[in-house]
């Protein structure tokens, strides 16, 4: 049980001037964008908006400065972080390298790779993602194929990786591979993250469409390319390790729980106040919004204060998912039928019912994470 | 990490020492005295009377009272392993009414008489008109524990408090109970008189009982939601089948992580409400404050947590769970009659639901930091 406790974390004075600047950043530079778009919430993406944000000094807050950061707190972070998730700002470019690369990189590489990139991530102008996933690896993750072969001064490495949202306007993908013998009495073992430069001769990026006809994720084929020793996140062997420091970082912020707020906003405006079946359960949402937001914060807290926090950070992830998903079910329960076609909600409703089903999916599926959870409670 | 002191988090949430020894004595006390025996003499219609008096010998009813009131001027979060604990243990006493009735009647200045004491927000489960002589006329039902307490608290919505003496001739009872068999009777006012009464305004809270009265069966109910988790996981992995303990199956684990989920939801949210309280208690009264919406948020996630935790739990025990002599039903049967009180979670969520639409898509974010629509 005690490793699932989150405390509540409370936002200092410090925030509340960072809040109100940032509500007007965002009303000024998204007064005509419109709400289909916002509802791609943190999948929507803008590489001249991560730059505004970068110029603004509100990416890589935390980080030192020698890095390029601005050695703000982690709460400032998340302020700033909740405020663009809520108005639906465009922020998937820099993402990723801004949520776990940057970090990964201070952690596992301060002396080589994190001066060189960090300040361009920084910046937004430098976009990573990450290949995790293989045809034959979901879940799974211990057991990649993509392989690399030392050589004279790096790596070569082949195989492919599926699902990497991003590849194909990102300049580098964190790469989790084999560089060790497959072992079954040490399945962790012999893993490593290489960093490959998304222009090297032999990356290939093939898109797959979602169910939408959209293009976030790609299929990334990689054929001898050479990966510099410098390329190498920490040392040979250390890939699980950094994968489970990156899962806290990747599961409880408040992307995890804010994916569908554009269609409760657009509820709220539809609803009838005196409808009590329309006030009820928009209540409830209410109120699952008031306390996954406190329980984000809390883990952010927790991750401030130096913790891993990854069983509540899983716990956060899997109760925000039943959220997000539960909105799509809520809009066709109170509005199924009778909506005007076209309309703001109509447009939203359309776009979040067929993409809720990911995000059960994304980031470690409800199965695992509730397997996380359960060891957490003492069980298995 | 490499540079946590760049990080300035906030950690003032950490238990205050009053708190710590407040857990102690009152987990020892509960651990120690709250049997599955007394819970079955109590089913059977026997008061836990001698536990009254050792909570009373512990000061406990009064732990919300200045000093000068006679109370240990505790907050409401160093208080708060009280209320969690009269929910895990489940303690058939009217101990949280007591201490929220005892405060209520210290801050409107009225004297606190020593024994226990029910509460009633007038308006809700029934109307009581008052005289301008001071006398009380209506109806209300299910007070809770009424029949073991000597006395009332009534809060209107203007802030007036009144102590009424249950005992007098004009005060008539018809008994009754929640699903947990914990007294919940109807009282009848025939021109009963009022003892004392007094003003009381706790920052912007219209109806005090009504409100923290909802915090305090939130806290119950967390208690009571981990009490029956406990049970759960340690079943799941007592029980043997098919050559394996049963919490080793994916369908098990899978089932209680969520109950795990909603748990942690419901707790989080009474832990904010009750920080929240303390904040609403050293308030100017008539100041703007967040407890109201914190406390609706509060009864909804434990009460949804309640609906979702009892089926699992169940679910998860069998047929053993299902019997009188186990002990999960103790804690389940608690769960679906406090789900209901001071305010059911869908009458919460209607509230904020309609403060939500009020508030409209573009005021929701807005209100929601502010924790205030």
């Amino acid at each position: 049980m005690q490793a699932l406790d989150i405390r509540p974390c409370q936002l200092d004075a410090k925030t509340l001037a960072l809040r109100t600047e940032v509500r007007e950043f965002i009303a000024e530079a998204l007064k005509d964008y419109p709400a289909h778009e916002r509802a791609k919430n943190w999948n929507g993406a803008d590489p001249e908006f991560s730059r505004k944000l970068g110029e603004r000094g509100w990416l890589g807050m935390t980080w030192p400065k020698r890095y390029g950061g601005h050695e703000r707190s982690a709460l400032e972070r998340y302020v700033v972080l909740e405020e663009l998730l809520a108005a639906g700002a465009p922020v998937n470019a820099h993402w990723i390298a801004e949520r776990q690369s940057g970090p990964l990189l201070m952690k596992f590489s301060p002396d080589v790779l994190a001066p060189r990139l960090m300040p361009a991530i920084a910046r937004g102008e430098l976009l990573f993602c990450i290949g995790m996933s293989e045809p034959n690896v979901g879940s799974d993750l211990a057991s990649v194929q993509t392989r690399a072969v030392k050589t004279e001064g790096g790596w070569v490495v082949n195989g492919s990786k599926v699902w990497t949202t991003g590849a194909h306007r990102c300049h580098y993908m964190v790469t989790l591979l084999r560089t060790g013998p497959r072992d079954d009495s040490n399945r962790h073992g012999g893993l490593s993250q290489l960093l490959i430069d998304m222009r090297a001769p032999g990356v290939t990026v093939r898109p797959i469409y979602n169910m939408l006809g959209e293009h976030d994720f790609n299929e990334v084929f990689l054929d001898d390319v050479f990966v510099p020793d410098d390329f190498v996140i920490g040392q040979p062997g250390d890939g699980w390790k950094q994968v489970g420091a990156e899962l806290a970082l990747e599961r409880s912020g408040p992307e995890r729980y804010l994916s569908s707020t554009q269609l409760y906003l657009e509820m709220l405006d539809a609803a009838d106040p005196q409808n009590s079946r329309h006030s009820v359960s928009l209540g409830r949402v209410a109120a699952r919004y008031a306390v996954l937001r406190q329980m984000s914060l809390g883990v952010a807290g927790m991750l401030a204060r130096g913790d891993n926090p990854a069983t509540p950070a899983a716990l956060v992830k899997d109760q925000g998912a039943l959220l997000e998903q539960s909105l799509p079910d809520l809009a066709h329960d109170l509005f199924g039928g009778t909506r005007q076609p076209g309309s703001r909600l109509d447009q939203v409703m359309r776009y979040l019912t067929q993409t809720a089903p990911s995000f059960s999916l994304r980031g470690g599926t409800r199965e695992i994470l509730r397997g996380i959870i359960a060891r957490g409670l003492g069980l298995r | 990490m490499n540079q946590a002191t760049h990080y300035q988090a906030m950690d003032d949430s950490a238990p205050s020492q009053l708190q710590s020894i407040i857990a102690d004595s009152v987990e020892r006390l509960f651990a120690e005295q709250i049997t599955s025996e007394v819970l079955a003499r109590f089913d059977a219609g026997h008061a836990a009377t001698a536990l009254w008096q050792q909570v009373v010998e512990q000061g406990l009813p009064g732990a919300l009272m200045a000093e000068e009131a006679g109370g240990s001027a505790a907050s409401w979060l160093e208080v708060s392993p009280v209320l969690r604990a009269i929910g895990y243990w489940n303690a058939p006493l009217p101990l949280s009414e007591t201490m929220l009735a005892s405060m209520l009647l210290a801050r409107a200045g009225l004297q606190v008489p020593e024994e226990p004491i029910t509460l009633i927000q007038n308006g809700r489960l029934g109307e009581l008109a008052l005289s301008a002589d001071g006398h009380l006329d209506g109806r209300i039902f299910n007070v809770p524990w009424a029949r073991s307490c000597r006395w009332a608290v009534v809060a209107d919505g203007t802030g007036q408090v009144a102590l009424v003496d249950l005992r007098q001739a004009n005060v008539s009872l018809e008994a009754g109970s929640n699903f947990a068999g914990e007294e919940r009777d109807t009282l009848h006012f025939a021109n009963a008189r009022v003892h004392t009464s007094g003003q009381l305004q706790i920052a912007d809270v219209q109806e005090p009982v009504w409100v923290f009265g909802a915090l305090i069966r939130a806290c119950a109910l967390v208690g009571a939601l981990e009490s029956s988790l406990d049970k759960a996981v340690s079943y799941a992995n007592e029980r043997v089948q098919f050559g394996k303990a049963i919490g080793k199956f994916q369908a098990i684990q899978q089932q209680l992580a969520q109950m795990a989920g909603a748990i942690g939801a419901a707790r989080m949210a009474t832990q904010v409400a009750l920080r929240s309280a303390c904040d609403a208690l050293q308030a100017e009264p008539g100041c703007r404050s967040s407890l109201a919406f914190d406390v609706a948020v509060a009864k909804v996630c434990a009460g949804e947590a309640a609906t979702l935790a009892t089926s699992i739990a169940h679910q998860v025990h069998g047929a053993i769970g299902f019997t009188h002599e186990h002990t999960l039903h103790f804690s389940t049967r608690r769960l679906w009659s406090w789900r209901d009180e001071f305010g059911s979670d869908s009458q919460w969520a209607e509230v904020l639901g309609q403060a939500a639409i009020a508030a409209g898509g573009k005021g929701f974010w807005a209100g929601l930091t502010q924790r205030q629509f």
